[in-house]
């Protein structure tokens, strides 16, 4: 078409470049996209909520008033209180560090392990990467909550086991993101001469692939981090996520489930707080995912 | 055709024995004891150790290794831990539920996700766009379980329209259709909201192609574009997120399972778990693998049904 | 107005009157014309070729007439453009619909990707039948098949069912072709229906245009950047400069007398055998950006022969002895200027 030869058009964007030019990119998102400023200001609120838990909180998440069992909302407990009378407002803030830890922990790490994983494998090429994405695509076929399940029953339900859990599922598309590249600046010649002056391959590589899937990883890292929430929130309403009386959302909504009858804010309210994280990160990543891949592009 | 579905099953056999081996280390290095498990703390010695005995726990590893992959090929995959009854025949016995559940909401999915992804994607930037758009964000953001609730309480609890308890006979049409609504309409709902998206990303991509020009070149009728010209190649990349989405769909169904107190896998795993049914939980995995492997064929078959330049060769 | 040379011809021997059509585009917030006031006429029977460089407008033209410019970034207005009594300016939706693919039909630049890929290029050349005529899906399917091998598919029956992808560019560009022949249309809008093909191939569906042509009688709109392609197959010349009609004349005529400066540079570029082909001509200096079109004569800026009064308003006039040899140069049309030929060679 004809337009399409049209010279007054802005030229196209110079292929992603280091930290500055991905921070322009996020600005002009959510300039572009009311919506995903609305995930920020509502996921900020929440970090912010869950650092100041022990502030803020009206009550101690484990204190029990026997006076107030199952008590709907009041001037004294906002949200109600639980079957032990505990404050269900002070456990959800505290719940949410509980939440946001785990999934920033697991998400954090299944973002370097992945990264090193598919660095490694576009590497190495051959067999060794054809072995290794084969076992990633295994791992990513398999459910991750069935994943997750296994692995936190089999290792005891713990912090630090369902970090472990949540991670080994989210490891297969990171180790993808990062893979790609890899092969094709492996081809290019300046890896040829950085390695004439003295650089190690490895080293190259990481510096050359890195800057040009951060951003990418960056929107994968908060839709995942959208999913590891949800898993965490899944396993501990299983009755496989951190031990009671310790506050999780997942965990409140299946003590209220019990009384889902009578009191059913006691699941309402934490299942609530959960669909509005995953939510605001789920629209942080789809305004990020705009401005990095155009054809997806949806305004 | 024939040809290749065989040797895609062929293929898919070392990831069928690479899950079973991991399976098989996972259950025995972990700690807990099954048979103190099963008979509780107050248990004495020598009944664990009678139990141990009776479940082969005191052989050597390698000889239970083999003794594990022989009896799965044959079919026999040996006695729940638990309950005493065969591995196989308790799967048999929920198996239809959860079929039943899949096949419902991945129906309800595509019904309710393609047309309105279309729909979306023809009102591109405008007020049913953009509430299309959130809505179906908000969708995907629902953990199965918090959704589940919410339709419990509306439709069982307050409205009284469907049983709170969904598991039934499955042999009366009615009592099946009724156990199955509520399920099924929390996993399609969560299944449409992905399909909706996909459907309308892929409809832009597609009504920008020059073929489309060249359809409207010809004169057709909008509705013959858009279904028949448009919409077939959109539904391409709506298979391959379909396809991904069922793994997401088998875990979403545990959670439905447990909201709705329904018979299935999923319930069936969580019991295995809590127990350390060992044989069970094998026996589970094998089956969820197999479901994969059954799904990813069946998805590369669809792209064939759709796609002509697709070859099975 | 500008279309003088229109005047001349009766108003039963117009396939296609187009007068003063303007698409206009929007860019950073502003709209911006990538075709201007560009107005001729099409003689039933006859091949005009459009010309100009990409970007030029020439494709946006017939998509302008056919009514397929995309709407939300896209503007056309015109006063008219007269296709057998209506006016296709302020035809509904409902009645261009009518229109395309049966009284006007178009061939696109694009073989590999104008075809529908997952349907069956029987399908795609019976389905205008369908629609346009009402034929069932057997009727239809015959009168495909019939087109088909007019347009010199080989084995079309045993094909009829394959799909675009089994066959090669140059029998793509057929299936579109047979497409766009399928309810016989008055005009046929052939955009560069060869700029993507081999040259042998080019060759081939070139005499296939023409002998279609020959055998239907159809008028026929032929958008091309080749001059070369335009002396084989042509009956009357526009050439097109940043959206403007800059000359229009008969083939011989424009061949034998370019009159536009621009004209006359795309024809000294054309590669030819009688002359060393080392030393082809380009144009110098590039089109200007339809966000900073220069009023007055927009080629000035590369023009060889520029003087102070380029910068005036241009029109498209008749040359005093050819009245069909229309000019949007002052030089040629001003009176007190150097003569016709004059300048070159």
């Amino acid at each position: 078409m004809t337009v399409a030869a049209d010279p007054g058009a802005p030229p196209p964007l110079p292929a992603k470049t280091g930290r500055a030019l991905l921070i322009a990119q996020a600005l002009k998102a959510f300039r572009a996209n009311r919506l995903s400023s609305v995930g920020v200001v509502i996921f900020v609120i929440v970090v912010v909520l869950a650092l100041l838990a022990p502030v803020i909180a009206p009550h101690d998440p484990l204190e029990q008033n026997i006076l107030s069992r199952l008590d709907g909302p009041s001037a004294e407990f906002w949200m109600g209180n639980d079957s032990y009378g505990r404050d269900i407002f002070s456990r959800l803030l505290y719940g949410a560090r509980i939440s946001l830890f785990i999934g920033v922990a697991a998400i954090g790490s299944a973002m370097i392990i992945g990264s090193a994983i598919g660095l490694y494998a576009g590497y190495r090429g051959g067999r060794v990467d054809a072995v290794i994405m084969q076992a990633m695509d295994v791992l990513l076929a398999f459910p991750a909550l069935i994943l997750g399940l296994v692995i936190v029953a089999m290792l005891g339900p713990s912090i630090q086991n369902l970090i472990i859990a949540i991670s080994l599922t989210a490891i297969p598309p990171f180790a993808r993101i990062a893979r790609a590249p890899t092969i094709v600046v492996k081809e290019r010649d300046f890896v040829e001469a950085c390695r004439a002056l003295g650089f190690g391959d490895l080293r190259i590589m990481v510096l050359h692939v890195l800057p040009n899937i951060l951003s990418e990883i960056l929107v994968m890292g908060s839709l995942w981090l959208a999913t590891a929430i949800r898993v965490e929130a899944s396993l501990s309403f299983i009755g496989l996520g951190v031990k009671p009386p310790t506050p999780t959302w997942g965990g409140m909504i299946r003590e209220g489930f019990e009384n889902i009858l009578d009191t059913p804010w006691l699941s309402v309210f934490p299942g609530l707080a959960i669909l509005l994280v995953v939510f605001s990160l789920n629209l942080i990543g789809d305004g990020l995912r705009d401005v990095i891949d155009p054809k997806t592009r949806t305004d | 055709m024939l040809a290749y579905v065989a040797r895609r099953l062929f293929f898919a056999l070392p990831t069928l024995l690479a899950v079973m081996t991991l399976v098989f280390v996972l259950v025995r290095i972990v700690p807990g004891d099954p048979a103190q498990t099963i008979l509780g703390d107050q248990a004495s010695q020598e009944a664990i150790m009678a139990l141990r005995e009776r479940l082969g726990l005191n052989r050597p590893l390698w000889e239970q290794y083999v003794d594990f992959l022989q009896s799965a090929i044959t079919g026999d995959w040996g006695a729940s831990m638990v309950t005493g009854q065969p591995v196989l025949g308790e799967i048999a016995n929920v198996l239809p539920y959860t079929i039943d559940l899949t096949v419902a909401s991945l129906i309800l999915g595509a019904v309710v996700g393609i047309p309105l992804g279309v729909w979306s994607a023809l009102h591109r930037n405008r007020l049913i766009d953009y509430v299309t758009r959130i809505g179906s964000l908000l969708g995907l953001s629902f953990p199965a379980f918090v959704s589940a609730i919410l339709l419990l309480l509306i439709f069982s609890i307050y409205l009284n329209w469907f049983p709170v308890i969904s598991a039934g006979d499955r042999s009366d049409p009615l009592e099946r259709l009724e156990n199955l609504a509520l399920p099924a309409i929390n996993l399609g709902l969560i299944m449409a909201a992905y399909i909706t998206r996909v459907t309308r990303s892929s409809m832009l991509n597609v009504l920008g192609e020059d073929y489309i020009r060249t359809a409207q070149a010809k004169g057709l009728p909008h509705r013959s574009i858009i279904w028949i010209h448009a919409l077939r190649n959109a539904l391409i990349p709506v298979v391959t997120v379909v396809g991904l989405y069922l793994g997401i769909l088998i875990g979403n169904s545990v959670l439905t399972e447990i909201v709705f107190n329904r018979p299935g896998l999923g319930k069936l795993i969580v019991g295995a778990l809590g127990q350390r049914d060992y044989t069970m939980l094998q026996g589970l995995m094998v089956i969820y693998t197999f479901i994969i492997i059954i799904v990813n064929l069946l998805t590369d078959l669809t792209y064939g049904l759709i796609d002509p330049r697709v070859k099975y060769s | 107005m500008a279309a003088a040379p229109s005047q001349s011809v009766t108003q039963s021997d117009v396939a296609l009157d187009v007068r003063g059509l303007t698409t206009s585009f929007y860019v950073g917030g502003h709209w911006y014309p990538a075709v201007r006031d560009v107005s001729f006429t099409l003689q039933k029977h006859e091949t005009l070729a459009l010309v100009g460089e990409s970007g030029c407008g020439k494709s946006m033209t017939a998509l302008s007439i056919l009514g397929l410019v995309p709407p939300d970034t896209g503007r056309v207005e015109a006063e008219a453009i007269l296709f057998e009594g209506r006016d296709l300016t302020r035809a509904s939706d409902r009645e261009m619909r009518e229109v395309r693919g049966d009284g006007i039909s178009m061939v696109f630049q694009e073989p590999m990707t104008s075809l529908n890929p997952v349907l069956t290029i029987g399908f795609q050349v019976s389905e205008a039948l369908r629609h346009h005529r009402g034929l069932s899906r057997r009727e239809a399917s015959a009168r495909a098949l019939d087109i088909l091998e007019q347009v010199k598919i080989p084995s079309a029956a045993s094909r009829f069912n394959d799909y675009p992808h089994q066959f090669s560019g140059g029998m793509r560009q057929r299936v579109m072709i047979a497409m766009a022949l399928a309810c016989q249309p008055k005009i046929l809008l052939a955009d560069e229906p060869t700029t993507a093909l081999d040259v042998t191939i080019q060759a081939q569906i070139l005499e296939l245009l023409r002998d279609l042509r020959r055998d239907t009688g159809m008028a026929m709109i032929f958008i091309t950047h080749n001059l070369g392609v335009v002396a084989e197959l042509a009956d009357r010349v526009a050439v097109m400069y940043a959206g403007q009609i800059v000359e229009i004349a008969e083939v011989e005529h424009l061949f034998a007398r370019p009159s536009h400066p621009y004209t006359e540079a795309l024809l000294r570029s054309i590669p030819r055998s009688d002359r060393d082909t080392a030393e082809l001509y380009t144009i110098p200096g590039q089109v200007p950006p339809i966000t900073r079109m220069p009023s007055g004569c927009r080629f000035a800026e590369r023009c060889t022969y520029r003087q102070d009064r380029c910068a005036g308003d241009q029109r498209l006039t008749s040359l005093r002895d050819a009245p069909t040899h229309a000019v949007r140069c002052w030089r040629r049309t001003g009176g007190d200027l150097p003569t016709v030929g004059a300048a070159d060679d």
